[in-house]
């Protein structure tokens, strides 16, 4: 996250630094931890703190401990929101120069996206000093309890109204603080939302496997406590444990088999489907709306990543013919197993500048011979990164020598980190960029590494590390 | 007489077939070129100017898949066959036992351990023989009509080994390994290479010279267990060995195959409606319709369409409709 600073005139700095040694030390670790604490408990401990604090300096006016720069129609919910937070003070707003800038009206310099702290729908609040209250305050803002107060003060709507991908027509309170995930993309679209910690149980993508575990662990901490694959998956719906946890709502996909039994017990059930790019946009528009403003432009920055990203491709290779585009075949866990014209690799594929050979099919993963695969002739064969497949599988049978993509080694397996890239998931635009890359690395100038990089920490907040980057981006 | 000339000419007609196999696929090559390519292993000039790729598919791709067809085929006809026979029932087939529900479990726990595709022909044929021996020995805790006991057996064991197949699908990862489990239980003939009709060919070949030499005692255990004895043969110990080798060829076909079922049931009633109950005759008319059958089932599985389209789906739909056909014009006696 990188936000423009603006110098700050000496007289704040100065007035920033007084009060910033005044307050005791123990104040501001209180509330960062609160931050990042579920459930409304902490605010209370916090709210105690606070009031200890305002006797113990006994100046309960004019202890501002920043300033504050907001447009005029942002400054009733930003002094709703900071005297919420700092019981005993309230909020001193500037002309210019502010520690905290909040604005409906900043553009993002650089070439992709970046994420702003968004706490009412395209108002962003900028941190213009390194104070930690700054900082604390806007983890605040954002929060579930950020988010409670916006509610009750009349800035948020107590609940809203969204259609899930399945048609039906849902009223969700917020703020959506306990949910429980039984569908792996879903969890996925979740996590690239920043609302992690709004999840009680959830089934992974990618996780079973030791690697994808480990790097699930380092991303969040809560991870090995909420995979729930043992109670929740797309056929089991274990009732009991459900109640146990109380969900606000369950998200799934809309071929799970229990929905009648959870919508009987009461429980609010978003069904998605995302199998089509334009699906996966609409889901993770979605998404973002039920964890609220924040989680809401994060999802809008995935979009215009997404669309960004494909378009960048496009362009680049319209002047080749259709004719001349490469060939990929994607073929699944067994070498004979390919996928058919309704699944997603077909659109991440033709996204990247590719035909896929196998698009005439229908239905799910397609069982074809050989021969079959002969006609189509591919120029590169394609595995994904789960279910046993592997580029041996391939090379190491005799009678795929027949190919020529085999005998010129151009087969390839894709990469994941956690979630497989040629799932309708958000890394499924690292995806198209790889494949983008593989198969047209000479008249395109896209980098797997930078795309990788700037997803990873963007959207997953996961500081990807060069070993894992080298091992994403690999084309062998 | 009349019968060995029906048996005769059916006989022509599959090697017909399996000349005409060879000639259709996706990939389009001409019949003299398919038979080129078939002498050239004989006298080599024969391929000359052939490109690599169609001698490549016809001798490496479908050669050995209509070869394994014909095995499987043959081997479940006739296992069939003497099943009905010696369990007088003509509802059963070479399943009754369990041994398709223990290669399913045992091909399942290799997916699920990620084994390579001959690791899961030999554990599926493993646990097929295992859930057959199970029965087997299990029948003997209970003194009284063995067959019966042992069809029971088989029953129980072949639940057992569902439930146990049930299990495996519930802790596989839905991602990897469940699709593969459903997809092997499913059947297809897709896999087969020279590398796994080698044991396939083997037992069924040695499995049908036996069920062969020993045709005509299928009739007499196909009577009561009385006149058997009266005849001069030991029945329970006659129907033990045809029960083990037919188990056997059973094993090794659903080892590669996956589970193929119907033609173990209806092939052997198709026989009946064409040479009748005579076993000297319904049992060659057997390996024959059974191979025939799976080989134009699979024919239209691999040719009609750009993906495979499942056994299961084409067998009902072609079978049922031949089987009345000749029930229509038979008036053969069961």
């Amino acid at each position: 996250m990188k936000y423009k600073s603006t110098h700050l005139t000496l007289a704040f700095l100065i007035a920033g630094t007084l009060f910033t040694a005044c307050m005791p030390i123990q104040k501001t670790q209180t509330s960062s931890n609160t931050t990042k604490e579920l459930d409304g408990q902490p605010t209370n401990v916090q709210r105690e703190m606070s009031e200890n604090i305002s006797e113990n300096t006994e100046t309960p006016t004019s202890n501002n401990r920043f300033t504050i720069e907001a447009d005029d129609e942002l400054k009733t919910s930003v002094a709703i929101l900071y005297e919420a937070f700092f019981p005993d003070d309230t909020a001193m707003f500037v002309e210019n120069g502010g520690d905290l800038v909040v604005t409906k009206t900043y553009e993002c310099p650089d070439e992709r996206p970046c994420i702003l702290p968004t706490y009412l729908p395209e108002s962003v609040m900028i941190q213009q000093s390194d104070k930690t209250d700054v900082y604390d305050f806007i983890a605040f803002a954002i929060s579930i309890e950020g988010q409670q107060q916006l509610i009750d003060a009349g800035e948020l709507l107590p609940q809203i109204k969204l259609d899930d991908q399945a048609g039906s027509t849902l009223e969700i309170p917020q703020p959506v603080s306990r949910v429980i995930s039984t569908y792996g993309p879903a969890t996925s679209f979740i996590y690239s939302v920043h609302a992690q910690d709004r999840l009680v149980s959830a089934s992974y993508l990618g996780a079973r496997d030791p690697k994808g575990a480990a790097v699930m662990e380092k991303m969040d901490s809560r991870f090995p406590e909420i995979m729930g694959d043992k109670f929740f998956t797309q056929t089991d719906f274990n009732v009991e444990q459900a109640a146990v946890l109380n969900p606000d709502l369950i998200v799934t996909s809309a071929r799970t088999s229990w929905i009648e039994a959870a919508d009987q017990l009461g429980l609010d059930v978003f069904l998605f489907n995302a199998e089509t790019p334009e699906r996966l946009k609409e889901a993770m528009q979605l998404t973002g709306k039920i964890f609220g403003p924040h989680s809401a432009a994060i999802a809008d920055a995935w979009i215009s990543y997404f669309d960004g990203s494909i378009t960048a491709i496009q362009d680049q290779i319209a002047g080749i013919p259709e004719d001349q585009r490469v060939r990929v075949l994607f073929t699944g866990m067994d070498p004979l197993k390919v996928v058919s014209g309704d699944m997603y690799q077909t659109d991440i594929i033709l996204a990247a500048g590719g035909i896929s050979v196998s698009s005439e099919l229908n239905g799910y993963w397609n069982d074809v011979n050989i021969e079959q695969v002969v006609l189509w002739n591919p120029d590169v064969i394609i595995v994904p990164p789960y279910g046993g497949a592997s580029v041996e599988a391939i090379t190491e049978s005799s009678e795929w020598q027949i190919l020529v993509a085999v005998q010129e080694g151009r087969v390839y397996q894709m990469p994941k980190l956690v979630v497989p890239w040629d799932t309708p998931a958000p890394d499924s635009v690292l995806g198209i960029v790889w494949i983008a890359q593989l198969i047209n690395s000479e008249s395109i100038n896209i980098d797997c590494v930078t795309e990788a990089e700037y997803f990873y920490n963007t959207f997953y907040n996961y500081p990807i590390t060069a070993e894992e980057l080298a091992a994403i981006c690999k084309f062998e | 007489m009349r019968k060995w000339i029906k048996i005769v000419i059916s006989f022509m007609f599959l090697l017909i077939l399996f000349v005409v196999s060879l000639t259709l696929g996706r990939y389009k090559i001409g019949t003299i070129d398919v038979l080129r390519v078939l002498f050239s292993p004989i006298y080599l000039k024969l391929a000359n100017g052939i490109p690599d790729i169609a001698r490549q598919l016809v001798l490496q791709v479908r050669l050995p898949r209509i070869l394994g067809a014909l095995f499987i085929g043959a081997g479940l006809g006739g296992s069939g066959t003497a099943f009905q026979a010696i369990f007088k029932n003509p509802l059963v087939d070479s399943n009754i036992l369990g041994v398709t529900s223990g290669a399913g479990f045992g091909a399942a726990l290799a997916l699920l351990l990620m084994g390579s595709s001959l690791e899961v022909q030999i554990s599926a044929f493993i646990f097929g023989l295992l859930a057959v021996l199970l029965a087997f020995f299990g029948s003997h805790l209970h003194k009284s009509t063995p067959l019966l006991i042992l069809t029971l057996m088989g029953i129980l064991i072949g639940s057992l080994f569902n439930s146990l197949t049930a299990l495996l699908k519930y802790v596989a990862d839905p991602l990897d390994t469940l699709p593969a489990i459903t997809f092997w239980l499913l059947g297809s003939l897709t896999g087969i290479t020279w590398q796994s009709l080698f044991p396939l060919a083997i037992i069924t070949v040695l499995g049908i010279v036996f069920l062969w030499l020993i045709r005509w005692r299928l009739n007499i255990l196909s009577l009561d267990d009385q006149e058997a004895k009266t005849l001069g043969l030991d029945p329970i110990k006659m129907k033990l060995i045809i029960i083990f080798i037919t188990t056997l060829m059973t094993a090794a076909a659903v080892s590669v195959s996956g589970v193929i079922g119907w033609v173990g049931l209806v092939i052997p009633h198709a026989g009946r409606l064409f040479v009748g109950p005579d076993h000297k005759y319904l049992l060659p008319i057997s390996l024959i319709f059974g191979g025939a059958f799976l080989l134009i089932i699979d024919n239209i599985a691999r040719t009609l369409l750009p993906g495979e389209i499942p056994l299961g789906v084409l067998s009902g739909l072609i079978g049922v409709p031949i089987l009345i056909a000749l029930l229509r014009r038979s008036k053969t006696g069961w």
